[in-house]
């Protein structure tokens, strides 16, 4: 497992020596998967998810939540499972996995964060529609194993961030003071990351290039008692110990900002992911395209995360949060000084929105393309050289813009083109909103697509109706063979949009307008004896800027009907797609009840995780509406969460849940309901 | 007499023909529509072929003139329909066999049919058919056998406020006696390898009993519509899961082509084909009686995908002249 190869990680100026080193390997290794794979053929729809977890530590009697630091030991504990390991689960970071199973456990990963978990399926999931049912009580599983392998007061819960990272005090059980020599935080302890030395690393490697902390600024939420302008008022201006604590001084941080300072506060957060493995790679380019314009759409419909660092944020997601702690470009990198050391100025981070079309689609319009994307020309020609074609080429010369962050001196002394380490230390450190995997090497598995911005759910409910609900709209693109495009530029756009406090119901999202397809003229008329002329627009041809529309997230989701167009809602396309394939009335009642959950967000009728929180948050007796999330308010979100997923573990509905407020706008009478109500609501 | 075998190719990626509009849960506009926007199409590319048509030399000028429409948009019949004198089959539109055949092995697919027997059209004659409908269908794909055909009879429906008044309102639907021995002939279809798995649609928990205890093969599946309720009468789940019958879900109408809506399809109004005259006018176009007889309704399906690679409609009618 390449995670913990332990070696010699080089310190910044060393690895820069490097970086170009690495780059021309990582192509090397490139072109041989490329060469492999480029003929893969007929791979069986396979996919996965990943689910994250904070763990906390509460109780009763204790005032304060805490983040817990034993991720180590929680990952022994299940590696040491022997029961948990003879049916094919475990921690394959740790330990040797009987992959041969024909329905192993889940398995569990280490994460950036070390108070953090993730746990994926034993194997990946197929699409048989009875197995999308699975899903859910694998998920609810995977949580039951990973509790029984933590304290009796330690939790797995999944809240995106710890409301309370990084505040004055204490946090994290053990306590450590912060400023250490790795992060260099004001706010949090090295140890706040996973002791291999790749994170911490990583971390630092980040800070170094860049020449400074990284800034994560969030925009405070101005209650009615909060102050404008409103100062952080957990900002130390006057620390001395490490050069990068001028930092604060210099504008860091601004007024009206949260901010934060380190990594931890970006990849703390916890995501829920889906790869989807296709047909070959032209499929799966084609699903890399299509699922990108989704992206921005599923961030604000999942958002769940308004709170940083003990206060209430103006914005509903992680993501920005998650790019500026990673953000390694230097001044002139970001366009603050003139270029003399570096080679671009770059407009994105490491970790951003896709900034390529990859597909090999005739629909795939020059207009759509990013007028501002970086590549390395000379990348590119070696991959063109190697016989790679310029769209694809195009996408891996612009990763390859980025230098390596954490490379071993032991990796440097003999380019093994049976692995692919190098690539992927590229590749891997390039965290856009959909990633194309291509097969990793000496493996069966085809080409495959990750989608990427999704916040995690509180319950494994929502989590598995999200999930499945991003399968369902993969077949049924493929299927109906939809055209979702639009300008990178607009889906750039949609991810900032994404942010907005409650944008879900408050903001427009350019969409496009008309997604099929122009039917082709029967091949009788191209194979006939004249000349084939269409007799109607067969590509489109007018301006790109007519193809789309500003839509609201219901729009898109359910359908709209306006004199602009007629967007048939992503829920129908996909009830559509379920009308016409065999699937059993149970599963189908099922599957409904996730489509509704979703449709249900989508029109208002539930809130998002992100509204709940901040209801709870206004209507705890402990909040002054002064924005500040304090312990006992965190406490009691905590102890909510938890409860709730305690209620899910049992399965009976979440009757009895009293102390929750607003459950019901949450999770409305789904899974056997609140109580009163009945569970008749399923299929409505 | 002229039989008319009506086809709507390969929808799938055929646009918004195939969304289900909000709300709606029994229709036939998928079907309708389909047929509409394919007899558009066909219009549209074969009299671009006309227009265009000069290129193999023969240099016939105004050719294209003597089948154009007097008066419009349409072009004439003729040229986007297809009439095979030998069987006295008028192709509407004409079918292009080339484009429906199959991309991956015929392993990878699971092949669904689903036949609906009209209310007009009388049963004595369904053993033909099924015999068109499977012909066509494999014709098109390009198999020699499919995996499923479900049969949908007339009369026959599972509709209700609720699931469970369904399943009464069921017991005496249909007619017991047509569809036994319309299933015999599917039977001795399956046995001969071309059919791998027989279904019904809509049958109630007691017309499923009887249907059961008098056939030799028994369904392996029966479709019905559940509306919004989701709860399956436990009586038709228990039925089912004893004699191994799945139960799947669909979105059809029994009548899914009455006579009424074929002669709009067919006719000279604004949405229609221009194939059929009108009843008193004088203008072009057959004339006569038109009965709809059958629809039969195919998926291809990639298994291990989940992709819909290939659906559509074929559907037969009978104009009998006055």
């Amino acid at each position: 497992m390449g995670l913990l190869a332990l070696g010699t990680a080089l310190d910044w100026p060393d690895a820069q020596q490097h970086a170009s080193k690495v780059r021309e390997w990582g192509i090397k290794q490139l072109l041989e998967i490329w060469n492999k794979a480029k003929h893969k053929e007929r791979d069986a729809m396979l996919w996965g998810d990943e689910i994250e977890y904070l763990v906390v530590t509460y109780s009763k009697d204790d005032p304060k939540v805490l983040l817990s630091l034993r991720q180590a030991d929680i990952l022994t504990a299940l590696a040491a499972d022997e029961e948990l390991a003879q049916k094919g689960g475990g921690v394959p970071a740790l330990q040797d996995l009987d992959a041969s199973q024909s329905n192993p456990l889940p398995v569990f990963h280490p994460e950036f964060g070390r108070f953090m978990l993730e746990a994926t399926p034993g194997k990946p999931w197929g699409i048989g529609f009875k197995e999308l049912l699975e899903v859910e009580p694998d998920m609810k599983l995977r949580r039951k194993i990973a509790k029984e392998h933590m304290k009796t007061n330690e939790y797995p819960i999944t809240l995106t961030t710890f409301p309370r990272l990084g505040v004055p005090g204490v946090f994290t059980d053990p306590y450590y003071p912060p400023s250490g020599s790795k992060l260099r935080s004001q706010f949090v302890p090295d140890e706040i990351a996973n002791p291999h030395i790749r994170f911490p690393t990583l971390a630092a490697n980040i800070r170094w290039r860049r020449g400074r902390k990284v800034q994560v600024n969030v925009p405070v939420f101005h209650d009615k008692n909060t102050a404008s302008p409103w100062k952080d008022p957990t900002v130390n201006y006057d620390m001395h110990k490490w050069p990068e604590d001028a930092d604060a001084r210099n504008g860091a941080a601004p007024d009206n900002f949260i901010h934060m300072d380190a990594m931890a506060f970006g990849m703390g957060s916890c995501c829920l992911q889906i790869t989807f493995q296709a047909k070959n790679i032209t499929e799966g380019r084609k699903m890399y395209d299509q699922l990108s314009p989704i992206g921005p759409i599923m961030l604000a419909l999942t958002a769940a995360t308004p709170i940083y660092k003990g206060f209430l944020a103006d914005t509903d997601v992680r993501w920005n949060q998650i790019s500026t702690a990673v953000d390694d470009r230097t001044e002139e990198e970001l366009g603050e000084k003139p270029l003399k050391n570096n080679r671009w100025r770059i407009p994105k981070s490491r970790y951003a929105s896709n900034s390529t079309y990859i597909s090999t689609d005739n629909r795939l319009r020059p207009e759509y393309m990013d007028l501002n994307l970086i590549i390395d020309e000379s990348i590119k020609g070696q991959l063109m050289e190697g016989g790679m074609d310029e769209r694809l080429a195009t996408h891996f010369a612009h990763l390859f813009i980025r230098d390596p962050i954490v490379i071993f001196a032991e990796d440097l002394e003999e380019l093994d083109m049976s692995k692919t380490d190098h690539f992927e230390n590229i590749q891997s450190t390039n965290w856009q909103h959909m990633r194309f995997k291509p097969p990793p090497a000496g493996s069966d598995i085809g080409w495959r697509v990750e989608f990427r911005p999704m916040e995690i759910q509180m319950t494994d409910f929502e989590n598995a109706a999200f999930a499945v609900f991003m399968v369902l709209i993969t077949r049924a693109i493929l299927s109906f063979d939809l055209n979702f495009y639009i300008p990178i530029a607009k889906v750039d756009e949609n991810m900032e949009t994404a942010h907005t406090r409650d944008a879900v119901l408050e903001q427009k999202f350019y969409f496009r307008k008309n997604p099929f397809p122009t039917r082709p003229p029967r091949s009788a008329v191209a194979s006939g004896t004249s000349t084939p002329l269409m007799s109607r627009p067969a590509s489109p041809s007018g301006p790109v800027e007519d193809e789309y529309a500003l839509m609201t997230i219901n729009e898109v989701i359910n359908g709209s009907q306006t004199e602009d167009h007629d967007f048939p809602g992503l829920i129908p396309i996909v009830e559509s797609y379920l009308d016409s394939v065999n699937v059993d009335v149970q599963t189908r009642c099922e599957l409904a009840t996730y489509l509704d959950l979703i449709r249900r967000r989508a029109s208002g009728e539930l809130w998002t995780a992100a509204k709940w929180i901040r209801q709870f948050v206004a209507k705890h007796p402990a909040y002054k509406a002064d924005s500040v999330v304090d312990d006992e308010i965190n406490k009691s979100l905590v102890g909510a969460v938890i409860d709730i997923s305690e209620k899910e573990q049992v399965g009976k509905g979440w009757k009895g849940l009293d102390g929750v407020p607003d459950l019901e706008r949450l999770l409305g009478q789904f899974r056997g309901g609140c109580g009163g109500g009945g569970g008749k609501e399923a299929g409505e | 007499m002229t039989r008319i075998v009506l086809s709507t190719g390969n929808i799938i990626s055929g646009g918004p023909s195939i969304i289900r509009k909000p709300g709606t849960y029994r229709s036939n506009l998928e079907f309708t529509n389909s047929l509409r926007s394919n007899f558009l199409a066909a219009q549209q590319d074969y009299a671009a072929e006309l227009q265009n048509g000069n290129g193999n030399g023969n240099g016939v000028s105004g050719y294209h003139d003597q089948y154009a429409q007097p008066n419009g948009s349409r072009p004439a019949t003729e040229v986007w329909t297809e009439m095979d004198t030998a069987t006295s089959t008028l192709y509407v539109p004409r079918v292009d066999w080339s484009s429906g055949s199959l991309q991956e092995d015929r392993e990878q697919y699971e092949i669904t049919l689903k036949l609906f027997f009209l209310p007009t059209a009388p049963a004595n004659e369904r053993a033909a058919y099924i015999k068109t409908a499977l012909q066509l269908v494999t014709k098109e794909l390009g198999v020699r056998s499919v995996d499923l055909l479900i049969a949908s009879f007339p009369g026959v429906s599972f509709e209700g406020d609720c699931e469970w008044e369904a399943d009464k309102l069921n017991a005496n639907m249909g007619n017991d006696e047509e569809e036994l021995t319309t299933w015999r002939e599917l039977e001795a279809l399956q046995s001969e390898g071309k059919i791998r798995k027989l279904g019904i649609a809509e049958f109630g928990t007691e017309k499923l009993a009887r249907f059961i205890k008098q056939v030799k093969t028994r369904p392996a599946v029966n479709q019905i519509n559940v509306k919004n309720c989701c709860n399956v009468p436990p009586p038709l789940t228990k039925l089912a899961k004893e004699e191994r019958i799945e139960l799947l879900t669909h979105g059809d109408c029994t009548d899914i082509l009455p006579s009424g809506t074929l002669r709009e399809l067919l006719g000279q109004g604004l949405q229609g084909a221009g194939v059929l005259a009108d009843g008193e006018s004088t203008g072009g176009g057959l004339r006569g009686n038109l009965i709809p007889e059958w629809v039969v309704k195919y998926t291809a399906f990639v298994k291990d995908r989940g992709v819909i690679e290939n659906k559509g409609y074929f559907a037969g009618a009978e104009l009998v002249e006055h």
